[in-house]
């Protein structure tokens, strides 16, 4: 099937609300999600347990850094799986069929499923840093009691930071979902399309170790070439101020609204580039 | 092929190499501030364990875990007193996990005080090896020791207790005294300084017999130790900066340089 005609319909932000609500319903109901939670919790709540094995950091920085290593990593399988399975849902059960064969924007549909997805993933990372914060605060609160003398400038973590840095996280996730639909838009199967999500967290994870590698090269097309994939895939590194949050110093605010700002425009684009591509698919 | 196909991925791909190129200046003051606060994020750091599951480590953030279990490795490995695989898990694991000193300062120690004596057990043992072979083990080891603290100290260039460990490996092992007064000398400069850092590189100045380099540098850094009865310090601090030690040393060197009463030093 065709791209729809829109001829006198106009965009409309209830219709991608529906859609979205309706993606956000059916990715709570699935098994998947309750899954990955309930393991990033149970994960996130034993770092007490795992206190023995901590040898080099701080026990504080020690439960931030397992805590957010949970939230990244479940957190990352979360978005690609169900972005791919809510997505190919419609596809396969011949859904799309008939929501596109209804006066309704493909921009609609698209951006549509992405709300539902972030929106699933916002309450996953809100119910994690929520924990997260909550073990920290409890840990840290025993450990002034414990031992005074170490807190005599007050608390070593900053809280506020905790949240910043979990924000962070659900925009990377956002761009990772939005990159997921740009793929899901060209491909065929679900298979595909989350195994090329797991390569493009990959390649935007450690994009920054090509580009310092090939920046000394003596050949110019090789750098140009690892250059320009520096360009193409974003940085997802830069998303991770988790590593700072326990280290006693806080994070640089400002630092952390320009990754807002470079993490919402990405998810724009890429949003937007996936529209384009869907509009050329035949379903 | 499909050129609809070829055509879409051109666009998309065009378009976000222009999106990158555009963003790069929300996204490069973020990552410059960013890697000055994590060294770790350099290539150089983790290329030596790349292949390793470090990648696993790093994008899990699982990264304090994964590298306490190959610490945990290292230590199976270090009872066993298996040099390769000690050393190579030491190197991993401060490449998972560059930040916490343990890692490095043990590490560097196992090194430099452990192996050599692996290395002449495993020769027939210090009757069988003899003492210039011996020295040579202690010194080949305690270069690969001094190695890992310079790069410990690439990621941590203010932490005297690195400044220290390498001191006293420096002094202990390679015998080299001028090295190690150095190394106290850069400890002693640190923010987080322990107060023996200075003690001891006056200490060491006086044994190498540069005694007036030593008086100078003693009074200099009496000066900065808190004394008992100041508000500033607490009791800890004051007991362990031994102002009355280092006072005492002065007045000592003092006399074996003959320095005239009326310009003793006063405090």
């Amino acid at each position: 099937m065709n791209a729809p005609t829109r001829t006198g319909v106009p965009f409309s932000f209830g219709r991608l609300l529906v859609v979205a609500q309706n993606t956000f319903l059916e990715a709570v109901r699935q098994k998947l999600f309750a899954l990955l939670l309930l393991l990033a919790i149970g994960l996130g709540a034993s770092a007490q347990l795992f206190r023995e094995f901590n040898f080099g950091s701080s026990e504080l920085k020690f439960i931030a850094d397992f805590g957010f290593g949970a939230m990244i990593f479940f957190g990352s399988t979360l978005t690609i799986a169900a972005t791919a399975q809510l997505f190919f849902s419609e596809i396969e059960n011949r859904t799309a069929l008939t929501i596109l064969a209804k006066p309704i924007w493909r921009t609609e549909f698209i951006f549509g499923k992405f709300l539902g997805v972030f929106a699933v993933v916002g309450v996953f990372c809100a119910l994690t840093t929520l924990l997260l914060a909550g073990l920290l605060f409890a840990r840290e609160s025993a450990l002034m009691e414990a031992h005074p003398e170490a807190f005599e400038h007050g608390r070593i973590i900053h809280y506020a930071d905790v949240f910043v840095a979990g924000g962070l996280q659900w925009l990377k996730f956002g761009v990772l979902a939005a990159f997921t639909l740009l793929v899901a838009s060209y491909s065929n199967t679900n298979l595909f399309t989350v195994i090329m999500g797991f390569f493009v967290l990959v390649v935007c994870h450690l994009q920054y170790l090509a580009r310092d590698a090939y920046a000394q090269v003596a050949s110019v097309p090789l750098r140009l070439l690892v250059r320009l994939l520096g360009y193409v895939f974003p940085n997802f590194q830069v998303f991770n101020v988790a590593d700072q949050v326990g280290m006693g110093a806080g994070l640089n605010h400002l630092m952390a609204l320009r990754i807002g700002g470079y993490g919402l425009a990405y998810i724009a684009i890429i949003g937007v580039l996936a529209v384009y591509s869907f509009r050329n698919r035949e379903i | 092929m499909d050129l609809r196909l070829v055509r879409s991925g051109a666009v998309v791909a065009g378009v976000l190499a222009l999106a990158g190129l555009m963003l790069r200046p929300l996204e490069a003051p973020a990552w410059r501030a960013m890697r000055a606060q994590q060294p770790a994020l350099k290539l150089e750091s983790i290329q030596g364990a790349l292949g390793q599951g470090v990648t696993v480590g790093l994008l899990g953030g699982f990264r304090a875990i994964v590298a306490d279990l190959f610490w945990i490795s290292a230590n199976a490995a270090w009872d066993q007193e298996d040099l390769p695989a000690t050393q190579t898990l030491i190197k991993l694991v401060t490449a998972i996990d560059p930040r916490p000193l343990f890692f490095w300062i043990n590490g560097a120690n196992m090194i430099a005080y452990d192996m050599p004596h692996w290395r002449i057990r495993a020769a027939g043992g210090y009757d069988a090896v003899s003492a210039a072979e011996q020295n040579r083990f202690d010194r080949e080891q305690a270069e690969v020791a001094l190695k890992l603290l310079q790069e410990a100290l690439a990621q941590h260039p203010e932490e005297a207790s690195l400044y220290i460990c390498k001191a006293n490996i420096q002094l202990n092992r390679l015998k080299d005294t001028a090295a190690g007064a150095e190394s106290y000398r850069m400890a002693a400069a640190q923010p987080n300084a322990p107060y023996f850092a200075g003690r001891i590189y006056g200490e060491l100045l006086k044994r190498m017999g540069r005694k007036q380099e030593a008086y100078v540098w003693l009074k200099q850094f009496y000066l900065t130790l808190p004394k008992p009865g100041s508000a500033q310090a607490t009791p800890w601090q004051i007991e362990t900066a031994m102002a009355d030690v280092v006072l005492e040393r002065i007045h000592e060197l003092e006399r074996e340089l003959k320095v005239p009463k009326e310009q003793a030093f006063k405090g």
